[in-house]
């Protein structure tokens, strides 16, 4: 079918939902609205697999479908197109939300049965959607700053959905303002670009990128990247501006699972993946993107090992699985990270909705502390959290185990790599491993310390489909991107997803200092595989064996404890050194220079206009003799220019 | 110093000395007396500029007529109570002094200035019938060249004849209802 | 008129050779003492009878143009002030005795409905 057919197709039809159901807003009828939600973005799915199919028919080298649709911008020097490229990033990324979408659309219909504005739910998630897929399909900078702005108000919108409920309010709030500082950056990032290269197109940008990398911390392209890398840690989610994705799980569950988990999130990441060559050329940029990411995968597996809302912790993971993205993304592995993207999207998906049923069989009770053999009460839940806790732990052969193995991998084998990243990484993972097993334990093993009159019990097929479905996913994701080293074992298994992306990854220039062992690879594999293991086993052994025993343990260590479970007080931080500070400056503002000087001016202003008036209309008085007197003067007056002459 | 010059002098004198006490007599009536003699110093001023004929007229509508009815007319306001003479006011009298004062000068200069440019001397000598000539050059002027003037002015008086009478004219004039 | 000159001494000249000048600068200070009285005076009456001062000044001066200038136009001119004057002077004492019917007052400064 004609490409451009499919484009608008694919872009235009959740938008139409959108509108559809926003006109509906005050409807209650779930079904119908749901309905429609979900049509529209499994239409969009389908227009998505077949231009994807159209693109691997594709040559190799030339894997790209360009629609525009019409000129945006024509001013000066700065010349941006509508319009959408589908390569293949690109293709991976529209396969991804709209099919995860669909069936986190699918899943909603079911769990937002009960509510009040469900109309207008959905018509939020149709606009996330098209706001998502501008996002990833721009091929400019600019529409892709759209579609970021975008997504950035339906997180908003979306997570504080209850907004009568002034918590839930505030966390779209922190969300919205956080994001917004990203995008001050962002726009800084655009900036720089343009000013260096004079445009802001992906493919033009990337083309103009320079051969040799650029040492200086000062030199365009470093800064550039740098700012751009800024929006991305709000966007995405990292130090320092990850604070409102945990506050973000006031929202619905199945928002949480489609913004927070699977598409959001991952803008970032898609973003440098997006614009490699620029970012490759830039070290400076790209250390600071490994080291932030490393910090942020450890700092969040810490929180989330403390943590007792079930919601909370899958969020602290999400945070820590995008740092490893973009470690992946700083060591030059953009493959890697675009690789982990695609598998967390299915696991990290797959749990919250899984954990969105949890809710729901307990009756929007969050706390797992309340929870606790669940095994025996949602067994298909159960499985299919069991099949995404093994995803996510990285266990051969799951998802997981792929993708971040390649990970560790490339932190300590790229030029741009280093042992120290390679041990964060490593330590990171054992983490994982750890709360993971503890919230399986917490939830779905060991003794029930469920409520005596909450009964859970099984979801019905529209919530469970789609966690089969992901399930599936889980498993089988994986396999699309062995590395040589296993394939090789079982008959040249080729790498798949390397040489889809293997003509939009720049080559790192530094030259590396030799071919690495394939058994050093394998070693590290072990290594970390094992670590995982012990650490599940260590998790199993506190919360199920010996309950009680982890209470011991905090104990043990006190305020190290009490740091942890704190969030490291970074949240109190921000608000003492920037919000509140910043809350009063505004505060002063208003008071002392608005109300008091400007408004002040305006009364002036009009005071100075009535006294004019009062002055000149006490020359009205009524009195002739005083007219004729000034008839009398204008006279002289008149004389006496005239006599000048 | 001759006749002329003389009769110059003392009429203009008496022209202003009159003028000045119509603005400065308190009590109206006197101020209307002043000013017929204001009037005859003035008719005798045309007089001596030869035009004859308007002297006559001066005398005749001014002096007769016209400050007849101003005499009327205050006899009519048989005013009881006496008045306060000049407005209220010093700072504003000053400046209207002032003001008068300065237009004075500046008209007295302003002729000083360019009289080279109006004066031509005077050739002729006075005859006795001048007068009788002059009155029919002017007749002969008023009905050719300003006849239209002389026709609206007949109008006007018309008009104003009728326009006084209506407005003099209250609900019962001299029958009115106190 | 016989000019008398005397050569040494200019000021004499002025007051024996009276010309076009001298009667202009009376026709000037008469206007001005009218339209002081205009300015000054409460009287109603009086302020009208300081208005045909100054109509009177400015016959004056018409008159002694035209016998400067050897043309009867200023006469003529004269003639037609002098009638306007007295229709004004009717028309403004019509409305004075009016004004004195309804109020009581020939005062102006009674009259200063025009304040504000």
């Amino acid at each position: 079918m004609n490409h451009t057919i499919l484009m608008s197709i694919l872009i235009l039809s959740p938008f139409i939902g959108f509108l559809i159901n926003g006109f509906r807003y005050k409807k209650h009828n779930y079904m119908v609205a749901g309905s429609i939600a979900t049509a529209a973005v499994f239409i969009s799915f389908i227009s998505a697999v077949l231009l994807v199919a159209d693109v691997l028919g594709m040559p190799a080298e030339n894997r790209r479908i360009l629609v525009s649709f019409f000129e945006w911008v024509g001013v000066g020097n700065l010349k941006v197109d509508a319009a959408f490229v589908v390569d293949q990033i690109s293709a991976i990324m529209i396969l991804i939300i709209t099919g995860v979408g669909s069936l986190i659309h699918l899943f909603s219909i079911s769990y937002m049965h009960h509510d009040k504005g469900v109309a207008k739910y959905f018509a939020y998630l149709n606009l996330f959607i098209f706001n998502m897929l501008l996002l990833v399909l721009g091929s400019n900078l600019l529409v892709m700053f759209v579609g970021w702005e975008g997504v950035g108000l339906c997180s908003y919108l979306l997570i504080g959905f209850w907004f009568t409920d002034k918590e839930k309010a505030a966390a779209g709030m922190k969300a919205f303002i956080t994001n917004r500082v990203g995008d001050a950056a962002f726009l800084l990032g655009m900036f720089i670009l343009f000013l260096t290269f004079g445009t802001l197109n992906f493919a033009e940008l990337n083309a103009l990128a320079p051969t040799t990398a650029e040492a200086s911390w000062l030199g365009a392209v470093t800064l550039g990247t740098l700012f751009l890398f800024i929006g991305a840690t709000g966007k995405s989610a990292q130090i320092p501006l990850y604070v409102w994705l945990p506050d973000a799980m006031a929202g619905p569950t199945p928002v949480s699972a489609l913004i927070h988990a699977a598409t959001m999130v991952t803008a970032g990441v898609y973003m440098i993946v997006r614009l490699n060559p620029l970012f490759v050329m830039a070290p400076n940029t790209m250390a600071v993107i490994a080291i932030i990411g490393a910090a942020t995968a450890v700092m969040a597996a810490t929180i989330g090992m403390t943590q007792w809302d079930i919601k909370k912790v899958l969020a602290y993971s999400t945070v820590s699985q995008l740092g490893y993205m973009f470690l992946a993304c700083g060591v030059g592995a953009f493959g890697a990270a675009m690789f982990h993207l695609m598998t967390h999207a299915f696991f990290k998906a797959l749990m919250f909705l899984g954990s969105g049923s949890v809710i729901h069989a307990m009756h929007e009770e969050q706390d797992i502390r309340k929870m606790g053999g669940l095994k025996k009460y949602m067994p298909i839940t159960h499985f299919t959290f069991v099949l995404g806790w093994l995803a996510i732990i990285g266990m051969p052969p799951f998802a997981g185990f792929f993708s971040k193995d390649e990970i560790l991998w490339q932190s300590f084998s790229s030029p741009y790599g280093h042992p120290a990243l390679w041990a964060a990484g490593a330590l990171g993972a054992t983490l994982t491993a750890f709360y993971m097993t503890r919230l399986m334990a917490l939830t779905f093993w060991g003794q029930s310390r469920v409520p005596k009159n909450t009964h859970p019990h099984e979801s019905d097929a529209m919530m469970t489909i789609p966690l089969i479905v992901l399930g599936i996913l889980s498993v089988i994701g994986g396999w699309i991107g062995i590395p040589h080293v296993i394939g090789e074992v079982f008959g040249d298994i080729p790498n798949v997803w390397e040489h889809w992306l293997h003509p939009l990854i720049r080559e790192i220039p530094i030259q590396s200092e030799g071919h690495h062992d394939a058994s050093l690879e394998w070693t590290f594999m072990a290594i970390s595989v094992g670590l995982a293991a012990v650490s599940a086993i260590v998790a199993f052994q506190m919360y199920v064996r010996k309950p009680g025993s982890s209470e011991k343990v905090a104990d043990a260590l006190g305020p190290v404890y009490k740091a942890i479970y704190h969030k490291y007080f970074v949240d109190e931080a921000y608000f003492g050194v920037i919000i509140n500070p910043l809350v009063r400056f505004s505060r002063n503002l208003w008071f002392y220079v608005d109300v008091n000087f400007i408004d002040k001016c305006t009364y002036w202003v009009s005071d100075v206009v009535k006294g004019g008036g009062s002055l000149v209309r006490s020359m009205q008085t009524g009195n002739m003799q005083q007219y004729a007197m000034y008839i009398g003067i204008g006279l002289v007056f008149v004389l006496s220019i005239l006599l000048m002459r | 110093m001759t006749a002329d010059s003389f009769l110059f002098w003392l009429l203009a004198a008496v022209t202003l000395v009159s003028g000045l006490s119509v603005v400065l007599v308190s009590n109206p009536i006197y101020s209307a007396l002043c000013l017929a003699m204001s009037m005859v110093g003035i008719s005798a001023l045309f007089a001596t500029l030869g035009a004859y004929f308007i002297a006559g007229v001066q005398m005749i509508v001014y002096a007769g007529a016209v400050l007849v009815l101003f005499v009327m007319v205050l006899m009519l306001f048989d005013l009881k109570t006496e008045l306060a003479t000049f407005s209220r006011g010093k700072i504003s009298g000053l400046i209207k002094i002032a003001t008068v004062g300065t237009l004075a000068g500046f008209l007295a200069g302003a002729f000083s200035m360019s009289i080279e440019f109006m004066e031509k001397p005077a050739t002729k000598t006075v005859v006795a019938e001048a007068g009788v000539d002059m009155s029919r050059n002017l007749g002969t002027l008023l009905f050719t060249k300003y006849i239209l003037g002389f026709e609206a002015l007949g109008i006007l008086l018309l008009v104003i004849a009728i326009g006084v009478v209506g407005l003099a004219r209250s609900k019962g004039g001299t029958h009115a209802k106190h | 008129m016989r000019a008398v000159k005397v050569e040494h001494m200019l000021s004499t000249d002025i007051i024996t050779h009276v010309g076009l000048n001298h009667y202009l600068v009376l026709s000037a200070l008469l206007f001005v003492t009218g339209m002081a009285g205009v300015l000054i005076r409460r009287n109603v009456i009086v302020l009208m009878m300081s208005i045909e001062l100054m109509l009177n000044a400015v016959n004056i001066s018409f008159v002694a143009f035209s016998k400067y200038l050897d043309k009867l136009d200023g006469q003529v001119l004269v003639f037609f002030v002098m009638t306007i004057a007295a229709a004004e002077a009717a028309v403004g004492l019509a409305i004075a005795v009016s004004i004195f019917k309804r109020y009581k007052e020939v005062n102006i400064r009674f009259f200063e409905h025009l304040k504000g």
